[in-house]
C-alpha cells in the first residue's frame, strides 16, 4: 500500500534520514518516538507537504515522490483537527467526497457518534466532537491511506482511551490502511498492528508492538515504550555479572553494556539478586517498588514494603545494549 | 530553462520597476544638490519634530498602553482612542486650528503641529505597544508579582524585553511624522514653520524658482536619506496575547486617561470644527457653511474625483489582492517590494511620479493620481490579507488540497470564504484612506483632477474657513465609519 525506499529530508540536524517502511493494505502501523525524533516529517513527507531531498515514495504501484497533496488520495486526522470553521460538519465530508452524498455523509457521522450535529460548525462542537468530524471527514474522502498526527493528544485521558479503540476498530472494519504517529506508546499498543520506532530521523526498528515492547532491537526502540531500567554491567560470555551472580543476557556478549529490563522483568527468586525496597507506589493496577540492587537502583513491578528484603531473578533472558547505542 | 534564475530576474525587473519613481527622484535630486546647503538648517528642524514627536507620541501613547495593561481594561474603551486615529490628520490639525483659536491661543507654529501630532498619532503607539505589553509583560509581570519583586528591580526584569518593541514602535512613529504633509501644510506653511514635506510642496509650485522640480527633487532625496534608518528598526511581531491572571491595578487613572485623551484629542478639535462649521465666525449666528462649501465647484470635483478615485483603487487592489493570495511566497514578495511607497514619505512617491511621467500622456490627469495611490497602498491590501494567511488560513486550504481538492477550487470553498473579514478590513482601511488623501493629491493634482483633501487646502489658502471646517466635519464622519471594522493585525 505505501513504501518508503530510503527516504530522507534533513533540517540541518534535524529531519528524516534513510528511512525505509512498508504498509500492507488494511495495515495500521504507528510511528512511535520522542518530540523531535521526525515522526511529523515522516508523515509530511508521505502526504506531499514536504519534499524529501532523496529517496522515494509509493502509494499502490504509484511513484508519488513529486506528486502534490491533491494527487495522493490521502486523508489526515491532525492533532488540532484543522477543520474549516466557515463549514459545518455534514459540509466538511460533503466537500471532501468524490461525489458528494448527503446520505451517505450523514451515516457516515452517525458512525462516528455525531448523529444530530450535522449542522453544527466547529466553534459549536466540543473537542472529542471535532476530533470526531475530522476522522468522518478523514474517512468521507476514501482514502488510500489515512495519516494520524497525534490525534487524540489533546483530549482528556478518558476520551483519549474511548476514542482511540474506536477508531481503530473503525478502520479495521473499513479496511483502511493507516500511519498513525504517537508519541505515547500505550496508544502504539492499543491501534496498531506494526509499530516503527523513529530515533533521530532513523526508523531504528519496526515490529509488533509485542516484539518490540519485549525484544528492542536498540536502546532508543528499548525507552520509545517506557517502564525501562538500565544499569551498566560488564558482560562476559554472554554472562551478565551482577554482585557475584551471572545473568544470561542476549546483545553484548563482553565488554561494558547497559543492561535493559522491564517493570516486570524481575521476579521474586530464592537464587535472585539480594535487593532492598526502598519506596512502593502504586501503578495503573499494579504495585510498583523502586529497589536497591546492589549495582544500582530499579523499578520492578512487586508488591513489597519499604526497608523489606527480597531476592530477584530475571523471568527471561534480557537485553545487554552497548553503552552509546 | 532553469526557473530560477528567470524568477530572480522578474523579480529584480519588478522591483526596479516599482522603484523606478524613487530612482528617477535621486537621479535628478543629486543633480541639484547645490541648493541643500540652503535647506539643511529646515532639514534639521524637520528631523527634530520629527524625533520630538516621536518621542511625544510613544509617551502619552505607551503611558495609555501601560495603564490599560494593568488596569485590564476592556478592548472596548479603545473606542475613545481611535477616533483621533481615524481622522484625516490634516482633518484633526483643521480642528485644532479652530478650537486653539477658539481659546485665545496661538496655533500655528511648532507647538500646534506637535500637538496635532501628538494627538493623531499616539493612539499608534497604543496599538503597537498593548498587544507587545499582553503577549511579553503579562507572564513576565505575574512572575515580578508572586515573587515579590518591585521598584527598580522590577523596571530591569520588565523593560529589557519590552525594548524591542519600544524600538519598533518609535521607528514606525518616527517615519511616518518624518513623511507627514497634512499637519504642517495646515498649521506649519501660514507661519512660514516648513517641514520637509511642506518644503518640497512650496518649491515645486514656486514661481520664483528656476528649477522647482529638480529642487523638489533634492529636498525628496534628503527627505529619504532621513528617513532611511528607521527602516531598519524592523517591526517585532507582537505574538499571541494569553490571558492573564492579572490583578487590575490603576482602573480609576486609566479610565481617567483614556477619557482625557478622547477629550483632547477627538472632541476639542471636533468643537473647533463644529463651531465654524456651524456658526458665523463675526456675528455668531447659527448658520450652517455644508450648503455655501457645497456649491463651490472645486468641492464638487474633488468629491466626484475623490469617490472615484477611492472607488477604483480599492477595487483593483481588491482584485490584486484576490490573485495574490493563492501564491504566498510571490505575494509576500510584492508586498515587500510595495512596502517602500507604503513606508517612505509619500512626497517622494508624487516627486517621482511627476518627474518619471511629466512627458507622457498620464501627467496632470486623475490616472496619475489612481496609479499613485495604488502603489501606496497595495502594501497595506497585502498585509491584511498576509495576516488572515498566517492566521491559519492558508494552511486551512492546504488541508483541503490535502484531501484532494484541486488548488482553486480548495481557495474558492476554504480560502476566500475565511479570508473575507481580512479583505473587508484592508478594504475599509483604504477606502477612507482615499477619500481623505492629501500628501500625494497636492502634488499630483491637476485642474480638473482635484481631490477633496486638495479642495480643503485650497478653501484654507482662499480664506474660505468656514467651508473648508464643513468639508473637515464631512470627512470625519466619513473616517470615523472605519470604528466598525474589525482590526485584523494591520499595522
Amino acid at each position: 500500500m505505501l513504501q518508503l525506499e530510503n527516504v530522507s529530508k534533513s533540517f540541518g540536524k534535524a529531519g528524516v534520514f534513510d528511512a525505509s517502511l512498508r504498509l500492507e493494505p488494511g495495515e495500521i502501523v504507528a510511528v512511535l518516538g520522542a518530540s523531535g525524533s521526525g515522526k511529523t516529517t515522516l508523515l509530511n513527507l508521505v502526504a506531499g507537504l514536504t519534499e524529501p531531498d532523496a529517496g522515494r515514495i509509493f502509494l499502490g504501484p504509484d511513484d508519488v515522490t513529486h506528486q502534490p497533496p491533491e494527487k495522493r488520495g490521502l486523508a489526515y486526522v491532525f492533532q488540532d483537527h484543522a477543520l474549516w470553521p466557515h463549514l459545518s460538519a455534514l459540509d466538511h465530508l460533503l466537500l471532501v467526497m468524490k461525489k458528494p452524498d448527503r446520505e451517505a455523509a450523514h451515516q457516515l457521522l452517525e458512525r462516528v457518534g455525531l448523529k444530530g450535529l450535522d449542522a453544527r460548525k466547529p466553534h459549536q462542537l466540543s473537542g472529542g466532537q471535532k476530533q470526531r468530524v475530522a476522522l468522518a471527514r478523514a474517512l468521507a474522502a476514501r482514502p488510500r491511506l489515512l495519516l494520524l498526527d497525534e490525534p487524540y493528544s489533546a483530549l482528556d485521558p478518558v476520551l483519549r482511551e474511548e476514542l482511540r479503540l474506536e477508531v481503530a476498530s473503525l478502520l479495521r472494519a473499513e479496511h483502511v490502511s493507516a500511519l498513525h504517529v504517537t508519541h505515547d506508546p500505550d496508544e502504539a499498543l492499543a491501534v496498531a498492528d506494526r509499530v516503527a520506532v523513529m530515533d533521530g530521523g532513523r526508523i531504528v526498528q519496526v515490529d509488533t508492538p509485542t516484539q518490540v515492547y519485549t525484544r528492542p532491537q536498540t536502546l532508543s526502540a528499548a525507552r520509545a515504550f517506557g517502564r525501562l531500567n538500565l544499569l551498566p554491567v560488564q558482560v562476559r560470555q554472554g554472562q551478565a555479572q551482577l554482585n557475584g551472580q551471572a545473568w544470561p543476557v542476549e546483545g553484548l556478549q563482553n565488554g561494558t553494556g547497559l543492561l535493559a529490563f522491564r517493570y516486570e522483568d524481575l521476579q521474586p527468586g530464592p537464587q535472585g539478586l539480594l535487593a532492598r525496597v526502598l519506596a512502593v507506589y502504586g501503578g495503573r493496577g499494579e504495585r510498583l517498588s523502586r529497589v536497591d540492587l546492589g549495582v544500582g537502583e530499579a523499578v520492578v513491578k512487586l508488591h513489597a514494603e519499604p526497608e523489606e528484603q527480597v531476592r530477584l531473578a530475571p523471568a527471561g533472558k534480557l537485553r545487554v545494549f552497548e553503552a552509546d547505542g | 530553462m532553469n526557473p530560477r534564475p528567470t524568477l530572480g530576474a522578474f523579480w529584480l525587473l519588478l522591483s526596479l520597476g516599482v522603484a523606478l519613481p524613487l530612482l528617477v527622484l535621486a537621479w535628478r535630486g543629486l543633480g541639484d544638490m547645490a541648493i541643500l546647503p540652503g535647506v539643511l538648517d529646515l532639514a534639521g528642524v524637520s528631523l527634530l519634530l520629527a524625533l520630538v514627536g516621536s518621542l511625544l507620541c510613544l509617551a502619552v501613547g505607551g503611558g495609555l498602553a501601560w495603564l490599560a495593561f494593568r488596569a485590564r481594561l476592556h478592548p472596548g474603551w479603545d473606542a475613545l482612542l481611535l477616533p483621533a486615529y481615524l481622522v484625516p490628520p490634516f482633518v484633526g490639525a483643521l480642528g485644532f486650528l479652530y478650537a486653539l483659536q477658539l481659546v485665545g491661543l496661538q496655533p500655528y507654529g511648532v507647538g500646534g503641529i506637535l500637538l496635532a501630532w501628538t494627538a493623531h498619532y499616539a493612539p499608534i503607539a497604543y496599538l503597537l505597544l498593548r498587544p507587545a505589553l499582553e503577549s511579553k509583560l503579562a507572564p513576565l509581570l505575574v512572575a515580578c508579582e508572586v515573587h515579590g519583586v518591585t521598584g527598580w528591580r522590577r523596571v530591569r526584569a520588565l523593560l529589557p524585553p519590552l525594548l524591542p518593541a519600544l524600538v519598533a514602535a518609535f521607528g514606525a512613529l518616527y517615519l511616518t511624522l518624518l513623511g507627514n504633509f497634512g499637519v504642517p501644510a495646515v498649521l506649519g506653511l501660514p507661519a512660514q514653520v516648513y517641514t520637509l514635506p511642506t518644503l518640497a510642496y512650496t518649491r515645486l509650485f514656486s514661481p520664483a524658482s528656476p528649477d522647482p522640480l529638480g529642487e523638489a527633487a533634492a529636498i525628496g532625496l534628503l527627505l529619504g536619506l532621513l528617513a532611511l534608518p528607521a527602516l531598519l528598526l524592523s517591526s517585532q511581531p507582537s505574538g499571541e496575547p494569553s490571558p492573564r491572571p492579572l490583578r487590575p491595578r490603576l482602573v480609576w487613572a486609566a479610565r481617567i486617561g483614556f477619557t482625557l485623551f478622547a477629550l483632547a484629542a477627538v472632541v476639542f478639535p471636533l468643537v473647533g470644527l463644529v463651531r465654524r462649521a456651524l456658526f458665523n465666525t463675526f456675528t455668531g449666528a447659527f448658520q450652517p457653511a455644508f450648503v455655501t462649501a457645497w456649491e463651490l465647484p472645486l468641492v464638487r470635483q474633488g468629491l466626484t474625483n475623490s469617490v472615484l478615485l477611492a472607488l477604483l483603487a480599492t477595487g483593483l487592489l481588491l482584485l490584486l489582492g484576490l490573485l495574490m493570495a493563492p501564491q504566498r511566497s510571490a505575494m509576500k514578495h510584492l508586498r515587500q517590494v510595495l512596502d517602500m511607497h507604503y513606508l517612505l514619505p509619500g512626497t517622494l512617491l508624487a516627486l517621482g511620479l511627476i518627474l518619471l511621467l511629466a512627458p507622457t500622456p498620464l501627467y496632470a490627469t486623475p490616472w496619475i493620481l489612481l496609479l499613485a495611490y495604488l502603489l501606496n497602498f497595495a502594501a497595506l491590501m497585502l498585509r491584511s490579507i498576509e495576516a488572515g494567511l498566517e492566521a491559519g488560513i492558508e494552511r486551512l486550504v492546504e488541508v483541503g488540497k490535502l484531501f484532494g481538492l484541486r488548488h482553486g477550487w480548495a481557495w474558492w470553498k476554504i480560502g476566500f470564504p475565511l479570508l473575507q473579514p481580512y479583505l473587508a478590513a484592508g478594504v475599509f482601511l483604504i477606502l477612507p484612506l482615499c477619500m481623505a488623501e492629501l500628501t500625494l493629491s497636492a502634488m499630483l493634482y491637476a485642474p480638473g483632477s482635484e481631490t477633496l483633501g486638495v479642495a480643503v487646502l485650497s478653501a484654507l489658502n482662499g480664506g474660505l474657513f468656514r467651508e473648508a471646517a464643513a468639508i473637515g466635519l464631512m470627512l470625519m464622519a466619513l473616517s470615523l465609519l472605519l470604528l466598525w471594522v474589525p482590526r485584523r493585525g494591520v499595522a
